[in-house]
């Protein structure tokens, strides 16, 4: 096997006309792309900004007024009491979202502006704003009562938004549900804190945790889902698109080699015929994985699209680029396969001219899935290089490999049906 | 060493090969000879285990090749038609890839690499691209390709079609030397009369996919024993003196040739007389005269009523 890897490496390196289909194209419309896009994307945050309204009905410092008058009533003892209104004043609801929506990174991409009802409206009908936030009336003084006494229903918070579908409304949303997780994350610790009676102990926890759950909440939810920048976007939509180049690239040196008798010979040394289609899948396999190696290290020596020292983030890139590689070395097997026993490269002109650009418009190459109807997203998942960018962007996004699993089993399914069905249409004896 | 038995290839309701039956011993020297479209390279596919026969079997050292291609594609070289080698590869890059299919390795590869680029010339050139070797080097290496592992047995088709004179004998000569020397088998195909009558020791000719003549070059030409052949240089064409000779009883054969013309009479019929009556009679100038035994084209024209190159 390694002597067919040597030998197809070197005919592919000396093809420069192949070449530059394989890396140098991928590369110029890595960065026209990105360049021409890069407004459509959460991590271009120069561009992507997003205007909001926050409807502001709650009165905080009454509410701690309020909620600090119940607890007088309910005759705790004065060191208690104490600490839960040094508590308080660490854990008010709006506060902590005022601070996250202060931080810098948060501040960056969204405009908070304070309007009436009916002036958000109007802004969001006009495109103003991209959403409103409503924070009711006592919205403070409930969620008081939930977090540290668990009483009542709390308090919830009411977004309103124009489009569900725009990447904008998606990652505001985020923002949000990082805050709402961060208070119901403080309200689970108090209220365990409380049942097991530790009040003396919840001052000094609270304090501590309230501090880390901050902390959590306002850099946690930025990090957890790190905005994907558009060279990040291209480099990664562009190398999974030209990455099926490979496949129809070794099935027509296939053909050519049919062509020129030189198959003949290789059958003549009596190997196996399943050795001549393992070769060819191998080789497909480790050129593409060169290829998307080199194209995302390009992109980052160039662009510094991605962090070179983070030897984590590379595995996870090199466990998903190895099994696409394997896939891709599927579909050349499978070409292989149809080329030789029909002696006829049409086929490898159709996939590559027709068939890897329709998988890259559904998988998302060109455009987000998110932009396009989510029937599109769904079946783009389920294409070798749609699921794979998907891998790709959320292992960026969130470096954890079970959220990636679903996609890399898909990919790896697909590369078992594509060989076996290889094996099964490559002619195995003599009627070559 | 090697017999074919009935050997038929049917393609498309049309017989290419039709019936072959030929054989080989070890160190034999066989020649096969026709014109194209013969059924040649078909007979030799099917030979070597390219091609399934429609019918027939190949046996080699009495076992069946049908039944198991293995036991021929080890000890067999092809040197095919086809330049078959990576044009982007340098010669020693495609010799070490084949070598390697072969399981040769190591240092035995390369003695072996270097032992073949030496017999065919080109051990000084072995690190350029193929694709800008002229033909008759390509062909050159075209056969080292298929002499890496030893075989027993080559084929060879058509190996020196459309290549200069020089890497002809070239490649002639190396045969030769395989052949005499090395006591290599040779099965070589050709429609070059010259070529089979300088390598071969026996010679089947084929026609329409079925072998019409075999035998050692002097009994294929013991066929036409009782002829000679004339052959008239003229200063330009003169149809009807072609047409008086071809009426002329004495004269088997009459055919117009680049020169003049070629004339197949009775050995001994002292013809000569007559042919200059018939110049002079046509006011055609004769330039040159020359009388020869047949040769195995001669044979081959003989047989099939053309020529080896129509």
């Amino acid at each position: 096997m390694g002597n067919f890897l040597r030998k197809d490496l070197l005919v592919l390196l000396r093809d420069r006309t192949e070449l530059m289909i394989l890396l140098l194209m991928p590369i110029l419309l890595i960065v026209i792309l990105s360049f021409a896009l890069r407004g459509i994307l959460g991590g271009d945050t120069s561009d992507f900004h997003m205007d909001v309204a926050f409807v502001i009905e709650d009165d905080e410092e009454q509410g701690v007024i309020d909620f600090i008058e119940d607890l007088e009533t309910m005759g705790m003892p004065p060191e208690v009491m104490m600490e839960l209104e040094r508590v308080v004043e660490e854990v008010k609801p709006y506060t902590m979202l005022e601070d996250l929506m202060n931080n810098e990174s948060v501040s960056n991409m969204v405009t908070v502006e304070e309007l009436d009802f009916s002036e958000a409206e109007e802004a969001l009908k006009n495109e103003d704003v991209t959403a409103i936030l409503l924070i009711p009336e006592d919205f403070t003084y409930h969620s008081l009562k939930k977090m540290l006494l668990n009483e009542g229903d709390g308090s919830e918070l009411k977004m309103t938004v124009k489009d569900y579908s725009s990447i904008r409304t998606d990652v505001f949303l985020s923002i949000v549900n990082r805050y709402v997780n961060t208070v119901n994350f403080e309200t689970a610790i108090s209220q365990a804190l409380i049942d097991l009676g530790h009040g003396d102990v919840l001052a000094d926890r609270a304090e501590g945790e309230v501090m880390e759950a901050r902390e959590f909440g306002g850099v946690e939810s930025i990090s957890a889902r790190e905005p994907i920048t558009s060279f990040q976007y291209y480099t990664v939509s562009m190398a999974v698109m030209f990455v099926l180049f490979v496949g129809a690239t070794i099935a027509s040196k296939a053909y050519v080699e049919k062509k020129q008798h030189v198959f003949n010979r290789i059958i003549l040394s009596n190997r196996h015929p399943i050795v001549y289609l393992g070769g060819k899948m191998i080789s497909a396999s480790v050129i593409s994985f060169l290829q998307l190696i080199i194209l995302f290290l390009v992109s980052t020596l160039a662009f510094r699209t991605f962090p070179l020292d983070e030897p984590a983030f590379w595995g996870g890139i090199a466990i998903i680029a190895i099994i696409l590689a394997i896939c891709v070395g599927g579909f050349a097997s499978l070409l292989t396969a149809l080329t030789v026993k029909y002696e006829n490269d049409a086929l490898n002109h159709i996939f590559s001219g027709g068939i890897v650009t329709l998988l890259a418009l559904v998988g998302g190459s060109f455009f987000p899935t998110s932009e396009m109807p989510e029937i599109i997203g769904t079946i783009g998942n389920w294409t070798p290089n749609g699921a794979a960018l998907t891998a790709f962007l959320k292992w960026m996004q969130e470096l954890d490999m079970t959220t990636i699993l679903p996609y890399l089993i898909r990919i790896v399914a697909l590369a078992a049906i594509l060989i076996i069905s290889s094996i099964l249409i490559f002619p195995k004896r003599r009627s070559l | 060493m090697l017999e074919t038995e009935e050997l038929k290839k049917v393609f498309k309701g049309k017989p290419a090969v039709d019936g072959v039956n030929l054989y080989m011993d070890k160190g034999e020297s066989v020649g096969l000879l026709g014109p194209n479209g013969a059924g040649k390279s078909t007979t030799i596919s099917m030979i070597s285990s390219l091609i399934k026969p429609t019918s027939g079997d190949v046996k080699l050292k009495g076992q069946s090749v049908l039944k198991d291609p293995g036991i021929i594609r080890n000890v067999l070289g092809v040197v095919p038609q086809e330049i078959a080698l990576y044009n982007e590869l340098t010669a020693y890059e495609n010799l070490k890839f084949f070598g390697r299919i072969y399981g040769l390795k190591g240092k035995e590869l390369e003695s072996k690499i270097q032992e073949v680029l030496e017999i065919v010339g080109l051990k000084e050139r072995q690190k350029e691209i193929v694709k800008t070797y002229s033909g008759g080097m390509q062909r050159r290496i075209n056969m080292a390709a298929a002499m890496l592992h030893e075989p027993e047995l080559l084929i060879m088709d058509e190996p020196t079609v459309g290549i200069d004179p020089q890497s002809r004998s070239h490649i002639l000569d190396t045969v030769r030397h395989l052949n005499q020397e090395k006591g290599l088998s040779v099965l070589y195909t050709s429609h070059y009369m010259e070529e089979v009558e300088r390598l071969c020791d026996r010679v089947y000719i084929m026609d329409h996919g079925q072998i019409i003549a075999s035998g050692t070059k002097d009994e294929l030409k013991s066929i036409l024993s009782g002829e000679e052949t004339i052959w008239i240089d003229l200063d330009r064409p003169y149809p009807d003196l072609v047409t008086d000779l071809q009426s002329h009883d004495g004269i088997r054969q009459t055919i117009e040739t680049e020169k003049g013309l070629k004339l197949i009479v009775p050995k001994g019929s002292k013809l000569l007389g007559s042919i200059f009556q018939a110049a002079e009679r046509h006011q055609a100038q004769i330039l040159n005269v020359n009388v020869q035994v047949p040769s195995l084209e001669d044979v081959f024209l003989h047989l099939t009523g053309r020529k080896l190159r129509d």
